[in-house]
């Protein structure tokens, strides 16, 4: 089990989201409520990261055809995407966020 | 005959989405699709896309394999319905066939708009609205050919884009005089040709073509208003013709251009015919005259909307005319519909390749353009919905968090009304 430092709990506030980038794979990062989840960046259904999307009420929806994720679950909410979206377990200690290795999964 | 059930006509985006809603909703009946293509309701986006070029086929259903079982459809493909008869509440197959229904939905779509001047079914000819279509066409690409794309439309452009991609070598013929001067901005239109001549396109605008004449070893050569030219394909893209002619045979109501008429139910002139997606023309708040929207969004929503109205459902709650186009590696976005009268304002810059464009009457949000922007316009859309004036002092502005300041106006809204 790999936990990867990722970020300061500073660097998001609330509904916004970056990449951040775990062991070489492309994780994006949410905030929501003060508390952090993490998500593959890429949409399932286009060429798009999600960390460039619009995060509301638990959802991030892609930049560019409005597919909804739920982010705590993963699950695609709405077309175009049907296939849901890979989610990556984060703690946080202190200031620091750290995430799970996909690799060590 | 069997029981009376819900027959859809037509077996694409809107029908398919209309079928789910109804399970959705606890509909327990029978539902018969009509669709004249041998394929299972598929997505058209990504034919003038991924299918032509991708190396992968991409996954084009509109619903997951679940979904669709559970939607228990019987699908009568390779089916045309010919005929409609509204006092009976019967759909005529061309193979004789009579279903009998207790509501229908016509779903039925639309054709390319041919040009007269090209004889139908000639080699190295292509329309794209089919997924045969564009097999047909991906098949072409692969000799890196001549091609010219008439028609400087989205879907002209996003095919110009795809070919350029594959390797071919592409002339745009656009009749205006510039591209897509109907729905963006001035700087718009000029951004997206800039990024036309610079993916390697030729671009010829206030062009058109007269005529296609076959050349020996399969070469055709256009007559153009700006001169011959020769090519080995020729893509037509200048527009939709909706699939009207059966409702119009049967005596329902449509449009003055084209389209068959509905209302905010999605309900045609006969009480138990509805009909959704491309081939309808809507009634809506705040448009004059009723408006086709030839939209992935509408057809969902308007499947949706016809889908609650069949069974006396509250019907949901309109949405912000949305879409979206694909342009080599940009996207772009549009919000709300174009007007003449629009003043814009605008946050970012072409030069970037980021920007959006809020097209506002009278300080209220009318028409958005995003260039590689959509969550911004996301952010923007809360305010779109309202339909109230907003301050746009702050909207171009750099240290404008765009998000906090659309909550902000939002607020600002609901506090001076």
């Amino acid at each position: 089990m790999d936990w990867i430092k990722v970020a300061s709990a500073q660097e998001l506030s609330n509904d916004e989201s970056k990449t951040v980038d775990v062991a070489g794979y492309g994780v994006a990062l949410y905030r929501i409520d003060d508390e952090f989840f993490a998500t593959d960046s890429m949409c399932t259904h286009a060429t798009a990261l999600l960390s460039e999307g619009y995060v509301e009420d638990g959802c991030v929806e892609c930049p560019l055809h409005q597919a909804r994720f739920d982010i705590r679950t993963g699950k695609a909410m709405c077309a175009p995407a049907t296939v849901d979206l890979r989610t990556h377990t984060v703690k946080r200690e202190g200031d620091h966020i750290y995430v799970l290795s996909p690799a060590g999964k | 005959m069997t029981s009376r059930g819900i027959v859809i006509v037509g077996a694409g985006q809107s029908a398919a989405v209309a079928a789910h809603a109804l399970r959705e909703h606890g509909y327990s009946g029978r539902i018969t699709m009509v669709g004249r293509e041998r394929h299972r309701p598929y997505e058209r986006p990504l034919l003038s896309k991924a299918v032509l070029v991708a190396a992968e086929a991409p996954r084009l259903d509109v619903l997951t394999d679940d979904a669709w079982t559970r939607s228990d459809v019987e699908l009568l493909s390779g089916s045309e319905a010919v005929a409609l008869d509204l006092q009976r509440q019967h759909v005529h197959l061309a193979d004789g066939r009579i279903l009998a229904y207790e509501s229908c939905l016509i779903a039925t779509g639309g054709e390319a708009t041919t040009l007269a001047c090209v004889p139908a079914c000639r080699a190295g000819v292509h329309y794209i609205r089919t997924l045969d279509d564009a097999h047909r066409l991906r098949t072409a690409l692969q000799a890196k050919p001549q091609v010219a794309v008439l028609g400087g439309g989205f879907l002209g452009l996003e095919v110009a884009n795809s070919a350029l991609s594959a390797g071919a070598s592409v002339t745009v013929l656009e009749r205006a005089p510039s591209l897509l001067d109907r729905f963006v901005p001035p700087q718009a239109s000029e951004w997206i040709e800039a990024k036309l001549h610079a993916a390697g396109a030729r671009l010829l605008l206030g062009a058109s073509c007269s005529g296609v004449h076959s050349l020996p070893q399969g070469r055709l050569r256009l007559s153009t208003s700006t001169g011959d030219l020769e090519v080995d394909e020729v893509v037509i893209a200048i527009g939709l013709s909706p699939n009207d002619a059966l409702a119009r045979d049967a005596g329902l109501e449509t449009a003055a251009g084209s389209g068959i008429l509905v209302d905010a139910s999605c309900r045609t002139s006969n009480a138990h015919v509805f009909a959704c997606g491309d081939c309808t023309s809507q009634r809506r708040a705040g448009q004059a005259a009723p408006t086709r929207l030839e939209s992935w969004q509408n057809a969902n929503e308007q499947g949706r909307t016809a889908a609650a109205a069949m069974l006396g459902l509250p019907l949901p709650a309109p949405a912000v005319p949305w879409f979206w186009t694909d342009q080599g590696k940009h996207n772009i976005q549009m919000l709300g519909l174009p007007a003449s009268d629009l003043e814009y304002v605008r946050r970012g810059s072409p030069a970037n390749d980021k920007v959006l464009w809020i097209g506002h009457r009278d300080c209220v949000p009318v028409h958005g353009v995003a260039i590689n922007a959509g969550a911004d316009l996301r952010a923007v859309r809360p305010l779109f919905e309202r339909g109230r004036r907003v301050r746009w002092d702050d909207f171009a502005l750099d240290a404008t968090n765009l998000r906090t300041w659309a909550k902000q106006m939002q607020a600002d809204v609901a506090t001076t009304t």
